[in-house]
Protein backbone atom coordinates (compact mmCIF):
# COMPACT_ATOMS: atom_id res chain seq x y z
CA UNK A 1 0.00 0.00 0.00
CA UNK A 2 1.80 3.20 -1.15
CA UNK A 3 1.83 5.85 2.04
CA UNK A 4 4.17 8.84 1.79
CA UNK A 5 4.83 11.39 4.16
CA UNK A 6 4.63 14.62 2.93
CA UNK A 7 5.24 17.58 5.76
CA UNK A 8 5.20 14.65 8.42
CA UNK A 9 2.70 13.35 7.73
CA UNK A 10 1.27 10.15 6.27
CA UNK A 11 -0.30 10.15 2.68
CA UNK A 12 -2.07 7.09 0.57
CA UNK A 13 -1.78 7.48 -2.90
CA UNK A 14 -2.14 4.91 -5.62
CA UNK A 15 -0.35 5.89 -8.81
CA UNK A 16 -1.14 4.53 -11.94
CA UNK A 17 0.93 4.53 -15.79
CA UNK A 18 3.75 6.17 -14.27
CA UNK A 19 5.69 5.98 -17.84
CA UNK A 20 2.85 8.30 -19.30
CA UNK A 21 3.78 12.23 -20.23
CA UNK A 22 1.26 14.01 -18.77
CA UNK A 23 -0.12 13.48 -14.85
CA UNK A 24 -3.45 13.95 -13.82
CA UNK A 25 -3.96 14.31 -10.01
CA UNK A 26 -7.78 13.59 -9.23
CA UNK A 27 -8.95 15.07 -5.39
CA UNK A 28 -11.83 13.24 -4.09
CA UNK A 29 -14.57 14.60 -1.89
CA UNK A 30 -15.64 15.19 1.88
CA UNK A 31 -15.92 12.13 3.77
CA UNK A 32 -14.99 9.80 0.78
CA UNK A 33 -11.56 8.36 -0.57
CA UNK A 34 -9.33 7.70 -3.42
CA UNK A 35 -11.84 4.87 -4.28
CA UNK A 36 -14.65 7.17 -5.50
CA UNK A 37 -11.94 7.10 -8.97
CA UNK A 38 -9.75 4.05 -8.52
CA UNK A 39 -12.11 1.54 -10.07
CA UNK A 40 -13.63 2.89 -12.89
CA UNK A 41 -12.44 6.69 -13.85
CA UNK A 42 -8.76 5.82 -12.84
CA UNK A 43 -7.97 3.27 -15.17
CA UNK A 44 -9.56 5.05 -17.79
CA UNK A 45 -7.69 8.19 -17.84
CA UNK A 46 -4.46 5.83 -17.08
CA UNK A 47 -4.92 4.45 -20.83
CA UNK A 48 -3.11 7.82 -21.66
CA UNK A 49 -2.40 9.62 -18.88
CA UNK A 50 0.12 8.79 -15.98
CA UNK A 51 -2.76 9.16 -12.90
CA UNK A 52 -2.30 10.35 -9.29
CA UNK A 53 -4.69 9.69 -6.39
CA UNK A 54 -4.18 10.29 -3.18
CA UNK A 55 -6.65 10.50 0.15
CA UNK A 56 -6.75 13.80 1.76
CA UNK A 57 -6.26 13.96 5.50
CA UNK A 58 -8.02 12.27 8.14
CA UNK A 59 -10.10 10.17 4.70
CA UNK A 60 -9.18 7.11 3.75
CA UNK A 61 -6.13 5.79 4.51
CA UNK A 62 -4.12 8.67 5.21
CA UNK A 63 -3.03 10.06 8.52
CA UNK A 64 -5.55 12.07 10.95
CA UNK A 65 -4.97 15.76 11.43
CA UNK A 66 -7.08 17.98 13.72
CA UNK A 67 -6.53 20.92 11.78
CA UNK A 68 -6.02 22.73 8.74
CA UNK A 69 -9.05 22.28 6.02
CA UNK A 70 -9.56 25.15 4.51
CA UNK A 71 -8.83 25.25 0.96
CA UNK A 72 -5.53 27.49 2.09
CA UNK A 73 -4.24 24.34 4.27
CA UNK A 74 -5.90 21.56 1.90
CA UNK A 75 -3.92 23.48 -1.38
CA UNK A 76 -0.89 23.43 1.00
CA UNK A 77 -1.07 19.95 0.99
CA UNK A 78 -1.62 19.03 -2.46
CA UNK A 79 1.10 21.35 -3.68
CA UNK A 80 3.15 19.42 -0.96
CA UNK A 81 2.59 16.51 -2.42
CA UNK A 82 3.58 17.23 -5.89
CA UNK A 83 7.02 18.54 -5.14
CA UNK A 84 7.36 15.37 -3.29
CA UNK A 85 6.40 13.17 -6.32
CA UNK A 86 8.45 15.89 -8.68
CA UNK A 87 5.52 17.04 -10.62
CA UNK A 88 6.14 20.04 -12.39
CA UNK A 89 2.64 20.89 -14.05
CA UNK A 90 -0.44 18.35 -13.82
CA UNK A 91 -4.10 18.20 -14.83
CA UNK A 92 -6.13 18.76 -12.04
CA UNK A 93 -9.98 17.27 -11.15
CA UNK A 94 -11.68 17.28 -8.46
CA UNK A 95 -15.00 16.01 -7.41
CA UNK A 96 -17.14 17.72 -4.90
CA UNK A 97 -15.35 19.96 -2.24
CA UNK A 98 -12.30 18.14 -4.07
CA UNK A 99 -13.44 20.40 -6.64
CA UNK A 100 -13.26 23.34 -4.74
CA UNK A 101 -9.50 22.08 -3.97
CA UNK A 102 -8.81 22.06 -7.29
CA UNK A 103 -10.53 25.56 -8.21
CA UNK A 104 -8.19 26.81 -5.27
CA UNK A 105 -5.07 25.62 -6.73
CA UNK A 106 -5.93 27.03 -10.09
CA UNK A 107 -5.95 30.30 -8.54
CA UNK A 108 -2.76 30.14 -6.19
CA UNK A 109 -0.67 28.10 -8.60
CA UNK A 110 -1.34 28.81 -12.05
CA UNK A 111 1.59 27.99 -13.69
CA UNK A 112 1.59 24.58 -12.15
CA UNK A 113 -1.88 23.63 -13.08
CA UNK A 114 -2.87 22.80 -16.80
CA UNK A 115 -6.36 21.86 -17.38
CA UNK A 116 -8.77 22.06 -14.72
CA UNK A 117 -11.56 19.75 -14.66
CA UNK A 118 -14.49 20.21 -11.76
CA UNK A 119 -17.21 18.27 -10.85
CA UNK A 120 -19.88 18.77 -8.71
CA UNK A 121 -17.99 21.70 -6.25
CA UNK A 122 -20.97 23.14 -4.45
CA UNK A 123 -21.21 26.83 -3.81
CA UNK A 124 -19.71 26.67 0.14
CA UNK A 125 -22.22 29.63 0.76
CA UNK A 126 -24.96 27.42 0.31
CA UNK A 127 -27.32 26.43 2.66
CA UNK A 128 -27.85 22.70 1.78
CA UNK A 129 -23.82 22.32 2.23
CA UNK A 130 -23.35 24.00 5.01
CA UNK A 131 -26.33 22.39 6.46
CA UNK A 132 -24.73 18.86 6.15
CA UNK A 133 -22.35 20.74 8.39
CA UNK A 134 -24.13 21.88 10.90
CA UNK A 135 -26.96 19.10 11.28
CA UNK A 136 -25.06 16.37 11.59
CA UNK A 137 -26.34 13.37 13.71
CA UNK A 138 -26.27 9.83 14.31
CA UNK A 139 -29.88 10.07 12.91
CA UNK A 140 -28.45 12.48 10.31
CA UNK A 141 -26.09 9.45 9.15
CA UNK A 142 -28.43 6.67 8.34
CA UNK A 143 -31.14 9.10 7.02
CA UNK A 144 -27.99 10.35 4.77
CA UNK A 145 -27.20 6.35 4.18
CA UNK A 146 -30.46 5.51 2.92
CA UNK A 147 -31.17 8.28 0.23
CA UNK A 148 -27.31 8.00 -0.83
CA UNK A 149 -28.33 4.03 -1.32
CA UNK A 150 -31.22 5.34 -3.44
CA UNK A 151 -29.05 6.38 -5.94
CA UNK A 152 -25.80 4.45 -5.51
CA UNK A 153 -27.43 1.20 -4.71
CA UNK A 154 -24.52 0.26 -2.13
CA UNK A 155 -26.12 -0.64 1.52
CA UNK A 156 -23.40 -0.33 3.94
CA UNK A 157 -23.41 -2.97 6.59
CA UNK A 158 -23.36 -2.27 10.35
CA UNK A 159 -19.55 -2.72 10.59
CA UNK A 160 -19.45 0.30 7.77
CA UNK A 161 -22.50 2.52 9.26
CA UNK A 162 -19.86 2.32 12.38
CA UNK A 163 -16.49 3.01 10.35
CA UNK A 164 -18.10 5.79 9.15
CA UNK A 165 -20.33 7.13 12.06
CA UNK A 166 -16.54 7.26 13.59
CA UNK A 167 -15.11 9.12 10.73
CA UNK A 168 -18.22 11.67 10.99
CA UNK A 169 -17.67 11.66 14.52
CA UNK A 170 -13.90 12.76 14.64
CA UNK A 171 -14.21 16.02 11.41
CA UNK A 172 -17.28 16.68 13.29
CA UNK A 173 -16.50 17.40 16.78
CA UNK A 174 -12.54 16.78 17.01
CA UNK A 175 -11.55 18.66 13.94
CA UNK A 176 -11.49 22.57 12.99
CA UNK A 177 -13.66 21.31 9.80
CA UNK A 178 -16.41 23.13 10.64
CA UNK A 179 -15.12 26.31 11.27
CA UNK A 180 -12.60 26.23 8.43
CA UNK A 181 -15.80 25.57 6.11
CA UNK A 182 -17.29 28.85 7.14
CA UNK A 183 -14.55 30.59 6.72
CA UNK A 184 -14.96 29.54 2.86
CA UNK A 185 -18.45 30.43 2.55
CA UNK A 186 -17.43 33.62 0.54
CA UNK A 187 -15.20 30.91 -2.30
CA UNK A 188 -17.60 31.64 -5.31
CA UNK A 189 -18.47 35.42 -4.64
CA UNK A 190 -14.86 36.24 -4.29
CA UNK A 191 -12.79 37.97 -7.49
CA UNK A 192 -10.20 35.35 -7.30
CA UNK A 193 -12.55 32.78 -9.09
CA UNK A 194 -12.48 34.89 -12.01
CA UNK A 195 -8.23 35.16 -12.25
CA UNK A 196 -8.79 31.53 -13.27
CA UNK A 197 -7.70 31.42 -17.12
CA UNK A 198 -7.08 27.67 -17.27
CA UNK A 199 -9.03 25.26 -19.97
CA UNK A 200 -12.30 24.69 -17.34
CA UNK A 201 -14.49 21.52 -17.46
CA UNK A 202 -17.70 21.91 -15.02
CA UNK A 203 -19.54 18.43 -14.84
CA UNK A 204 -22.88 18.41 -13.16
CA UNK A 205 -25.69 16.19 -12.51
CA UNK A 206 -29.00 17.60 -14.12
CA UNK A 207 -30.67 16.75 -11.40
CA UNK A 208 -28.04 17.77 -8.51
CA UNK A 209 -28.79 20.91 -6.29
CA UNK A 210 -25.60 21.53 -7.22
CA UNK A 211 -26.03 22.48 -11.13
CA UNK A 212 -26.60 26.08 -9.67
CA UNK A 213 -23.33 26.29 -8.48
CA UNK A 214 -21.84 24.69 -11.94
CA UNK A 215 -23.90 27.39 -14.15
CA UNK A 216 -22.20 30.18 -11.73
CA UNK A 217 -18.76 29.49 -12.18
CA UNK A 218 -19.66 28.81 -16.18
CA UNK A 219 -20.46 32.12 -15.89
CA UNK A 220 -17.39 33.37 -13.93
CA UNK A 221 -14.56 31.34 -15.11
CA UNK A 222 -13.38 33.08 -18.70
CA UNK A 223 -12.42 29.40 -20.53
CA UNK A 224 -15.19 27.29 -18.81
CA UNK A 225 -17.47 24.92 -20.75
CA UNK A 226 -20.42 23.05 -18.46
CA UNK A 227 -21.40 20.04 -19.47
CA UNK A 228 -24.88 18.32 -17.83
CA UNK A 229 -25.14 14.86 -17.45
CA UNK A 230 -27.77 12.85 -16.56
CA UNK A 231 -27.33 12.15 -12.64
CA UNK A 232 -27.30 14.05 -9.69
CA UNK A 233 -24.46 15.06 -7.30
CA UNK A 234 -23.29 11.57 -7.17
CA UNK A 235 -22.41 10.75 -10.72
CA UNK A 236 -19.01 9.81 -10.35
CA UNK A 237 -20.38 6.70 -8.70
CA UNK A 238 -23.62 6.69 -10.85
CA UNK A 239 -22.07 7.30 -14.33
CA UNK A 240 -18.16 6.56 -13.94
CA UNK A 241 -17.71 5.61 -17.28
CA UNK A 242 -19.09 8.53 -18.84
CA UNK A 243 -17.55 10.52 -16.40
CA UNK A 244 -14.14 8.80 -16.90
CA UNK A 245 -15.04 9.36 -20.70
CA UNK A 246 -15.84 13.17 -20.64
CA UNK A 247 -12.55 13.85 -18.56
CA UNK A 248 -10.53 11.94 -21.30
CA UNK A 249 -12.26 13.97 -24.26
CA UNK A 250 -11.33 17.05 -22.34
CA UNK A 251 -7.71 16.39 -21.79
CA UNK A 252 -7.06 15.51 -25.14
CA UNK A 253 -8.42 18.21 -26.93
CA UNK A 254 -5.81 20.28 -28.31
CA UNK B 1 7.30 -7.65 -4.44
CA UNK B 2 6.73 -11.07 -3.60
CA UNK B 3 5.22 -11.88 -6.96
CA UNK B 4 4.90 -15.91 -7.44
CA UNK B 5 5.09 -18.02 -10.76
CA UNK B 6 3.86 -20.91 -9.78
CA UNK B 7 0.18 -21.93 -10.28
CA UNK B 8 -2.02 -21.99 -7.55
CA UNK B 9 -4.64 -24.20 -6.67
CA UNK B 10 -8.64 -22.67 -6.49
CA UNK B 11 -8.44 -23.68 -2.51
CA UNK B 12 -4.88 -22.41 -2.60
CA UNK B 13 -6.25 -18.82 -3.90
CA UNK B 14 -9.34 -19.03 -1.45
CA UNK B 15 -7.00 -19.58 1.37
CA UNK B 16 -4.63 -16.81 0.21
CA UNK B 17 -7.95 -14.40 -0.46
CA UNK B 18 -9.05 -15.72 2.95
CA UNK B 19 -5.38 -14.06 4.59
CA UNK B 20 -5.78 -10.54 2.00
CA UNK B 21 -9.18 -10.03 4.09
CA UNK B 22 -7.82 -10.76 7.23
CA UNK B 23 -5.30 -8.49 6.82
CA UNK B 24 -7.42 -5.85 5.43
CA UNK B 25 -10.77 -5.82 7.71
CA UNK B 26 -9.15 -7.52 10.66
CA UNK B 27 -8.92 -10.32 12.55
CA UNK B 28 -11.70 -10.07 14.85
CA UNK B 29 -13.90 -9.16 12.23
CA UNK B 30 -12.68 -12.09 10.21
CA UNK B 31 -13.79 -14.64 13.31
CA UNK B 32 -17.13 -13.65 13.30
CA UNK B 33 -17.45 -14.54 9.48
CA UNK B 34 -18.13 -17.86 7.32
CA UNK B 35 -15.92 -17.10 4.23
CA UNK B 36 -17.05 -18.64 1.35
CA UNK B 37 -16.28 -18.73 -2.46
CA UNK B 38 -19.74 -17.26 -2.52
CA UNK B 39 -19.29 -14.28 0.29
CA UNK B 40 -19.82 -11.32 -1.75
CA UNK B 41 -17.56 -8.45 -0.32
CA UNK B 42 -20.02 -5.80 0.23
CA UNK B 43 -23.12 -7.89 1.27
CA UNK B 44 -21.07 -10.76 3.28
CA UNK B 45 -18.13 -9.84 3.94
CA UNK B 46 -18.91 -5.59 4.39
CA UNK B 47 -15.98 -4.20 2.95
CA UNK B 48 -16.16 -0.54 1.49
CA UNK B 49 -14.71 0.55 -1.29
CA UNK B 50 -11.37 1.94 0.19
CA UNK B 51 -10.24 -1.94 1.65
CA UNK B 52 -11.38 -3.21 -0.93
CA UNK B 53 -8.88 -1.00 -2.97
CA UNK B 54 -6.56 -2.37 0.17
CA UNK B 55 -6.97 -5.88 -1.05
CA UNK B 56 -6.39 -5.56 -4.96
CA UNK B 57 -3.45 -3.70 -4.14
CA UNK B 58 -2.62 -6.97 -2.20
CA UNK B 59 -3.70 -8.87 -5.06
CA UNK B 60 -1.74 -6.62 -7.49
CA UNK B 61 1.55 -7.13 -5.32
CA UNK B 62 1.25 -10.99 -4.89
CA UNK B 63 0.34 -11.70 -8.52
CA UNK B 64 2.32 -8.96 -10.00
CA UNK B 65 2.46 -8.18 -13.96
CA UNK B 66 0.71 -11.76 -14.04
CA UNK B 67 -3.06 -10.83 -13.54
CA UNK B 68 -4.69 -7.52 -14.52
CA UNK B 69 -6.79 -7.01 -11.32
CA UNK B 70 -7.31 -3.39 -11.91
CA UNK B 71 -8.25 -3.90 -15.14
CA UNK B 72 -10.95 -6.46 -14.43
CA UNK B 73 -12.71 -4.55 -12.14
CA UNK B 74 -13.11 -1.42 -13.95
CA UNK B 75 -15.03 -3.36 -17.04
CA UNK B 76 -18.05 -3.75 -14.52
CA UNK B 77 -20.49 -1.94 -13.08
CA UNK B 78 -21.59 -0.64 -9.93
CA UNK B 79 -24.11 -3.58 -10.24
CA UNK B 80 -21.80 -6.42 -10.79
CA UNK B 81 -18.91 -4.79 -8.67
CA UNK B 82 -21.18 -4.58 -5.35
CA UNK B 83 -22.46 -8.46 -6.03
CA UNK B 84 -18.71 -9.32 -6.53
CA UNK B 85 -18.01 -12.32 -4.76
CA UNK B 86 -14.76 -14.37 -3.89
CA UNK B 87 -15.57 -17.16 -6.48
CA UNK B 88 -15.30 -14.58 -9.13
CA UNK B 89 -12.08 -13.75 -8.16
CA UNK B 90 -11.03 -17.18 -7.66
CA UNK B 91 -11.52 -17.84 -11.31
CA UNK B 92 -10.56 -15.05 -13.04
CA UNK B 93 -6.74 -15.73 -11.19
CA UNK B 94 -7.08 -19.35 -12.47
CA UNK B 95 -7.64 -17.96 -16.38
CA UNK B 96 -4.83 -15.93 -16.00
CA UNK B 97 -2.84 -18.78 -14.61
CA UNK B 98 -3.50 -21.43 -17.33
Amino acid sequence: MPIITVNGKSVHIQELNKEAAETIILVHGMFSNLSVYYFNIAPLLATKYHVVLYDLKSHGMSEKALMGYDLESMTNDLFALMEALNLQQVHLGGYSFGGLIALKMAIRFPKRINKLAIIEAPDPNDDKTRGIIDEYSREFLEHYVENFTDTTKVKMGKRQMERNHRMYEYLFYQTSIKTDMELEKDFFGSPAIETIKQSTLLLYGTDSNCLNAGKHLDGIIENASLIALPGDHNIPIQQPLVIAEALLNFFQEI
Amino acid sequence: MDTITTKLSSEEIFNLMKQFITEVIGEEFVEEMDITPESSFTKDLEMDSIEIVSFSEKIKAHFGEQIDFTGWLSSMDLDQLINLNLGMIISYIEECQS
